[in-house]
C-alpha cells in the first residue's frame, strides 16, 4: 500500500514539475509575445528620441530631443492640451452617467434600442463628422448659425465650431458613446440589495446615487475617465481641424509639425515629445492604482438578483427625449449630412441640378475599394479574435493568478494606448522594416494585423479583465476538479461566460482596425491597401461625396454588429452567470478584489 | 596633312560617326525595355496623394509595354520616411519617387536616389525645365485665386496678387496655411521673394482665415462662407463646373511647384522605372497631365490640349520654393501670420 501511495505521490510530483513547466513555458511565450507587440516598437522609439538621426542612418546620442521638449511653448501646449482633455472628458462623464442610468436602471421606453443608437457616434470616421460640423457651425455661412440669426435678427452667431468649445464638443461626440459603452453595463450588473440597505437606513435616493451607487463604480468610472483623458490627450483630429486654424495647439499638432511641416522631419523632438507624454499619462495611471488599491468593490455575488429599476412615471418619457436628442444631434445631424451630400455632385452644395447617383456607381465600379474593403474585413475579423483572445489571456494573468509577473503584463499592455497613434506607427515602421531574422514582416498584410493586435490588446485586456473579475473562482476551480485541463477550462468556463464582454470588445476593436490611419498608412504596401487609406486618398482628392458612401456602408455595419452583438449578449444573460459586460472593462484597474461567489442558483453544482 | 579630298571624306563620315552611337543608344534603350518587360512590374511612390491624372498615365503605360503599374500613395514627409527605412533595411519595395521637387531636392541630398541614365525623353523639356543625372521634372501644378461669383461682380473681382491687400477683404479671405507645408508654404515663399516681407505684413492685417482643408474649402466660397480663397490649385477649377465659382489667373503670374520623378537606389526593379521615367515625359503621359489642367514640362503640345484646360495648362509661371529657404520660411509665416 505504502509503496503505492509513494508512486502516487511521485507521479503527483511529476505531474505538479510538468505543469508548473507547461504554466512557465506558456508563460514565457505570452510575455515574449507582449514584449514583441509593444516593447520593441516603444524600443525604436526610445532609441529615435536619443539618437540625432532614425534607425539605421549614421549619427550620434544626445538629449536634444528632450532638452528640445522643455520649453515654454511646448509648456503652453502641454497645459492646452491637458485643459482640452479634462473638460472633455469631465462633460463627456456627466452625460455618459446620465445617458448609462437613464438606460440601465430606469424604466425608459425603447431602451434596448437607445442603447445601441447612443453609441453609434462612436463608430463614425472624425473627419465626417468634422467634415459635418464644419457645414452647421461655423460663424459664416453655418447652418445653425444662419438659422439663429434668421430666427432672432442677431448679428452675432450662435455657435463657432473653430474655437476652444468647438474642439471640445467635436472630441465629446466620441467619447460619451465610448464611456457610455465602457459604464452601462457595470450599471446593469450591480446588485440591488446595496442600494437598498443605503435606503432602509434612512439615505435620501441622492445621497444612496452618490455614496453608494458612484461610490461602488469607483473603480469603472476612475478607469474609463482614465482611459478617454489619455485618448483626448492623443487625440489630434478635432485640433487640426478646428483648433489649429485659430491658433489652439495640442501635443499631438505639435508633433503633427515636427514630423509634417519641417524640411526634414524631426523624429527625435517628436519621439521625445511622445515619450514624455507617455510617462505623464503613466503616472496618472499609476496614480489611479494607487488610488484603488486596497479597497474593495464588490459589485457581483452569486446570488441571482435583478438589477433594480426606477419608475420614472411621466418623466421617462423626458429622458427617453433627452436620448433621442442626443441621437439627433450627435447622429442625425452629421449623418444626414453624409446621406444626402452623397446624392449631391458636391458636398453640402444642394441644388436639384446636382442631383447624382454617381458616387454609388463610382464607389461601387472602383476595384481598389473592394479591395481594400476585403483586406480590411480580413483584418478585422482576425486581428479582432486574436486581440480578444490575447486580451482574454493576459487579463487571466491579471486577475486571476498571482505571479510576480503580472504586474510587468498589466504595465506593458497598457503602453501603447499612451502613445500618440502617428508617433506609434513610426515605432511599428522602424521596428517591422528593421527586424532581423528571416521572417519578413514589412510590406505584408501581416505587418498591418500585427499593429492592429498592438493597437487593440490595451482595450482587449481591460474588456475581459473587467468581466473576469466578476466569475466566481469555484467556477474555475470546479472544471479543474473535475478534471478538465486548463484550456478548457479557459475556452468553456471563463470565455463562454464573459462572452457578452468578449462580444462588445470584439466589436470595438473591429471598428478601430477599421479607421486606423497613422499605422496603417506607414505599413501599407501596394495589394494590401486597407479601407481607411483609401479614405484619406479619396479625402485628399477631394472626393467627399465618394467618402460620405464609404462611410455610410461602413454605418451600416456598425448596426449589423451591433444588433448581432445585443441578440447574442441578450441570449447570453439569460445565464445568471453571463452578467459581466464590457462595461466593466474599467474595473480591470486594478482588478477589485473578487467576491468569492457561490454559484448562483442554476448554475452548475461542484 | 589635311587635304581638301580628306576633309570631304571626314565630312561624309561625320553622319555615320554620329549615327553609329544613336544607333547604339537605341540597341541600349531596347535591351532597357526588354528587361523592364520581364521585370514585369513597377513600383511608384506617390507623394500627389488622390492625384487623378497618375492611374490614367500608368494605365497608359500598362497599355504600352505590358508592364504592369503598381502605385503607392501617402503624405510626402511619410513616403520620405518609408523609403528611408526600406533602404537602411535593404529591403526596397518602391522603384520610382513621384514627388514635389522640395521633397525630392531634400532627399537627392540624402543620396536617395540612383542616376537614371538619361532615357531618350529625357532631354525633351523646355526652359525652366530640365532634366539632370537623377531627376526629370514630370509636370507643375499652378495657383491662382478663388472667387465667389454671386458675391463678388466681375469689376470688383481682384485681379492681381496685390489685390488681396484691398481693405474691402479684410476678413473676408479664406487661405490654406501658410505655416504648413503646402500651397499656402508655396505661396508665401513666392510673394516673399518677389514683394518682401512686408506683402505678407499687409496681408496679415487683413486678417485671413487659415486651414488645411485644401478641396474642402471650395465649397465653403461656393456656398458664401467666404467671397474669396487663395492661392487656390488651379487644375482644380476643371471639377468645379456648375458652382458659382471663378478661378482668377492674376497677369504677373501663378507661384507653382514641379513634380519630379526619380529611381529609388536599390530599386528592384531598375529597367522598368528608367521605361516609366522616359514614358512620363511622352507627349502621350504629358497630355494626360495638360488636359487634367497641369503645366507640361515638354514643348509642342499647344495645339492638342482640351480646350477646357489650355488656359489653365498654359498659364504664365511666377516663382517656386527653394527648398534651402523652406524651413526659414515656415518660421517667418508662423511669425506673420499668429
Amino acid at each position: 500500500m505504502s509503496s503505492i501511495t509513494v508512486g502516487t505521490r511521485v507521479e503527483t510530483a511529476r505531474g505538479l514539475a510538468s505543469g508548473r513547466l507547461a504554466r512557465n513555458v506558456a508563460l514565457g511565450a505570452l510575455v515574449a509575445l507582449l514584449l514583441f507587440l509593444t516593447a520593441y516598437p516603444l524600443a525604436m522609439l526610445v532609441y529615435g528620441s536619443l539618437h540625432t538621426t532614425p534607425p539605421g542612418e549614421a549619427g550620434t546620442f544626445n538629449l536634444d530631443g528632450y532638452r528640445a521638449m522643455l520649453t515654454r511653448t511646448n509648456a503652453v501646449v502641454l497645459l492646452n492640451t491637458i485643459g482640452l482633455s479634462l473638460v472633455k472628458t469631465g462633460l463627456a462623464m456627466v452625460l455618459a452617467l446620465f445617458l448609462a442610468w437613464i438606460v440601465a436602471r430606469t424604466d425608459t421606453p425603447y431602451r434596448e434600442t437607445l442603447e445601441v443608437l447612443v453609441t453609434l457616434p462612436f463608430y463614425i470616421p472624425p473627419i465626417l463628422t468634422a467634415m459635418a460640423w464644419g457645414m452647421l457651425a461655423t460663424p459664416k455661412g453655418g447652418v445653425i448659425n444662419l438659422a439663429w440669426t434668421g430666427l432672432t435678427g442677431s448679428r452675432e452667431p450662435l455657435v463657432n465650431i473653430y474655437s476652444y468649445g468647438g474642439v471640445v464638443w467635436h472630441m465629446m461626440q466620441y467619447s460619451t458613446p465610448f464611456l457610455f459603452l465602457l459604464m452601462v453595463g457595470a450599471f446593469k450588473s450591480m446588485d440591488p440589495a446595496l442600494e437598498e440597505s443605503s435606503r432602509t437606513s434612512g439615505a435620501t435616493a441622492f445621497t444612496t446615487f452618490r455614496r453608494v451607487t458612484l461610490g461602488l463604480m469607483l473603480p469603472v468610472t476612475t478607469s474609463a475617465f482614465l482611459l478617454s483623458f489619455i485618448r483626448g490627450v492623443e487625440s489630434f483630429e478635432s485640433a487640426l481641424i478646428f483648433g489649429s486654424p485659430v491658433g489652439i495647439e495640442v501635443i499631438t499638432t505639435e508633433i503633427y509639425h515636427l514630423i509634417h511641416h519641417t524640411n526634414r522631419p524631426d523624429y527625435q523632438q517628436a519621439t521625445a515629445l511622445a515619450l514624455g507624454i507617455m510617462v505623464l499619462m503613466f503616472l496618472l495611471v499609476a496614480w489611479q492604482w494607487r488610488l484603488l488599491g486596497g479597497r474593495s468593490f464588490f459589485t457581483v455575488t452569486g446570488k441571482g438578483y435583478t438589477p433594480r429599476v426606477a419608475r420614472l412615471g411621466r418623466w421617462r418619457w423626458a429622458t427617453f427625449a433627452f436620448c433621442v436628442l442626443f441621437f439627433v444631434v450627435t447622429v442625425v445631424l452629421p449623418v444626414g449630412q453624409l446621406i444626402v451630400s452623397s446624392f449631391f455632385k458636391f458636398f453640402g452644395f444642394y441644388r436639384w441640378s446636382m442631383v447624382t447617383t454617381d458616387h454609388y456607381f463610382t464607389v461601387w465600379n472602383n476595384r481598389l475599394v473592394w479591395r481594400a474593403l476585403a483586406n480590411t474585413l480580413l483584418l478585422g475579423v482576425l486581428g479582432a479574435t486574436a486581440t480578444m483572445m490575447l486580451g482574454g489571456l493576459i487579463a487571466y494573468v491579471l486577475v486571476r493568478t498571482r505571479f510576480g509577473i503580472r504586474r510587468a503584463l498589466e504595465v506593458l499592455a497598457w503602453l501603447p494606448w499612451m502613445m500618440p497613434g502617428m508617433v506609434l506607427g513610426i515605432g511599428f515602421l522602424w521596428a517591422y522594416a528593421l527586424m532581423p531574422g528571416p521572417v519578413q514582416l514589412y510590406g505584408t498584410l501581416w505587418a498591418l494585423g500585427v499593429a492592429y493586435v498592438t493597437l487593440g490588446t490595451p482595450l482587449a485586456v481591460r474588456t475581459m479583465a473587467g468581466a473576469f473579475a466578476q466569475l466566481a473562482h469555484d467556477l474555475e476551480e470546479c472544471s479543474r476538479v473535475h478534471g478538465a485541463p486548463w484550456w478548457t477550462t479557459f475556452r468553456r468556463i471563463l470565455l463562454a461566460l464573459a462572452w457578452p464582454a468578449f462580444a462588445v470588445g470584439w466589436i470595438l476593436i473591429f471598428f478601430i482596425i477599421l479607421r486606423e490611419l497613422s499605422a496603417s498608412i506607414l505599413l501599407y504596401s501596394v495589394g494590401n491597401e486597407v479601407l481607411s487609406v483609401v479614405i484619406m486618398r479619396l479625402w485628399t482628392e477631394g472626393k467627399a461625396g465618394q467618402v460620405s458612401v464609404i462611410a455610410l456602408v461602413m454605418l451600416a455595419l456598425v448596426f449589423l454588429f451591433r444588433f448581432a452583438e445585443q441578440r447574442f449578449t441578450r441570449r447570453g444573460t439569460s445565464s445568471p452567470f453571463r452578467r459581466s459586460s464590457p462595461a466593466d472593462a474599467g474595473s480591470s484597474l486594478p482588478p477589485p478584489r473578487i467576491a468569492r461567489a457561490k454559484p448562483a442558483l442554476g448554475g452548475p453544482e461542484c | 596633312m589635311l587635304t581638301r579630298r580628306s576633309v570631304l571624306r571626314l565630312a561624309a563620315l561625320a553622319p555615320l560617326a554620329v549615327a553609329r552611337p544613336a544607333a547604339a543608344q537605341d540597341a541600349d534603350w531596347k535591351k532597357v525595355v526588354d528587361a523592364a518587360k520581364k521585370e514585369g512590374k513597377v513600383v511608384v511612390y506617390n507623394g500627389a496623394v488622390g492625384t487623378p491624372v497618375l492611374p490614367k498615365v500608368g494605365a497608359a503605360f500598362e497599355a504600352k509595354y505590358g508592364v504592369r503599374f503598381e502605385l503607392l500613395e501617402a503624405r510626402a514627409s511619410e513616403l520620405r520616411e518609408r523609403i528611408r527605412t526600406e533602404q537602411a533595411s535593404g529591403k526596397v519595395l518602391g522603384d520610382v519617387s513621384h514627388n514635389g521637387s522640395t521633397t525630392t531636392a531634400l532627399q537627392l541630398a540624402e543620396g536617395t536616389f540612383q542616376p537614371h541614365g538619361t532615357p531618350p525623353n529625357g532631354k525633351r523639356p523646355v526652359a525652366p525645365f530640365a532634366t539632370d543625372d537623377i531627376r526629370v521634372p514630370i509636370y507643375v501644378i499652378t495657383y491662382g485665386i478663388l472667387v465667389n461669383t454671386d458675391m463678388v461682380k466681375p469689376g470688383e473681382e481682384p485681379k492681381t496678387w496685390q489685390d488681396l491687400l484691398n481693405p474691402r477683404w479684410k476678413g473676408k479671405l479664406l487661405s490654406d496655411d501658410m505655416r504648413a507645408l503646402g500651397g499656402g508654404a508655396v505661396f508665401f515663399m513666392v510673394m516673399t521673394q518677389k514683394h518682401g516681407k512686408e506683402f505678407h505684413e499687409k496681408l496679415a492685417q487683413q486678417q485671413p482665415h487659415m486651414n488645411r482643408e485644401l478641396r474642402g474649402n471650395y465649397p465653403r466660397v461656393a456656398r458664401g462662407e467666404y467671397p474669396v480663397y487663395f492661392p487656390f490649385t488651379l487644375p482644380d477649377s476643371l471639377d468645379l463646373k456648375g458652382l458659382p465659382v471663378k478661378a482668377i489667373m492674376p497677369p504677373e503670374g501663378s507661384p507653382y511647384v514641379r513634380f519630379d520623378g526619380a529611381i529609388f537606389k536599390g530599386a528592384p526593379r531598375p529597367n522598368a522605372a528608367k521605361l516609366f521615367l522616359d514614358f512620363l515625359l511622352s507627349d502621350e503621359a504629358q497630355l494626360h497631365y495638360a488636359n487634367l489642367g497641369f503645366v507640361p514640362v515638354v514643348g509642342g503640345l499647344e495645339g492638342r490640349i482640351a480646350a477646357e484646360a489650355r488656359t489653365i495648362a498654359q498659364v504664365k509661371l511666377l516663382g517656386t520654393t527653394d527648398p534651402k529657404l523652406q524651413d526659414d520660411m515656415l518660421k517667418l509665416a508662423k511669425a506673420i501670420y499668429k
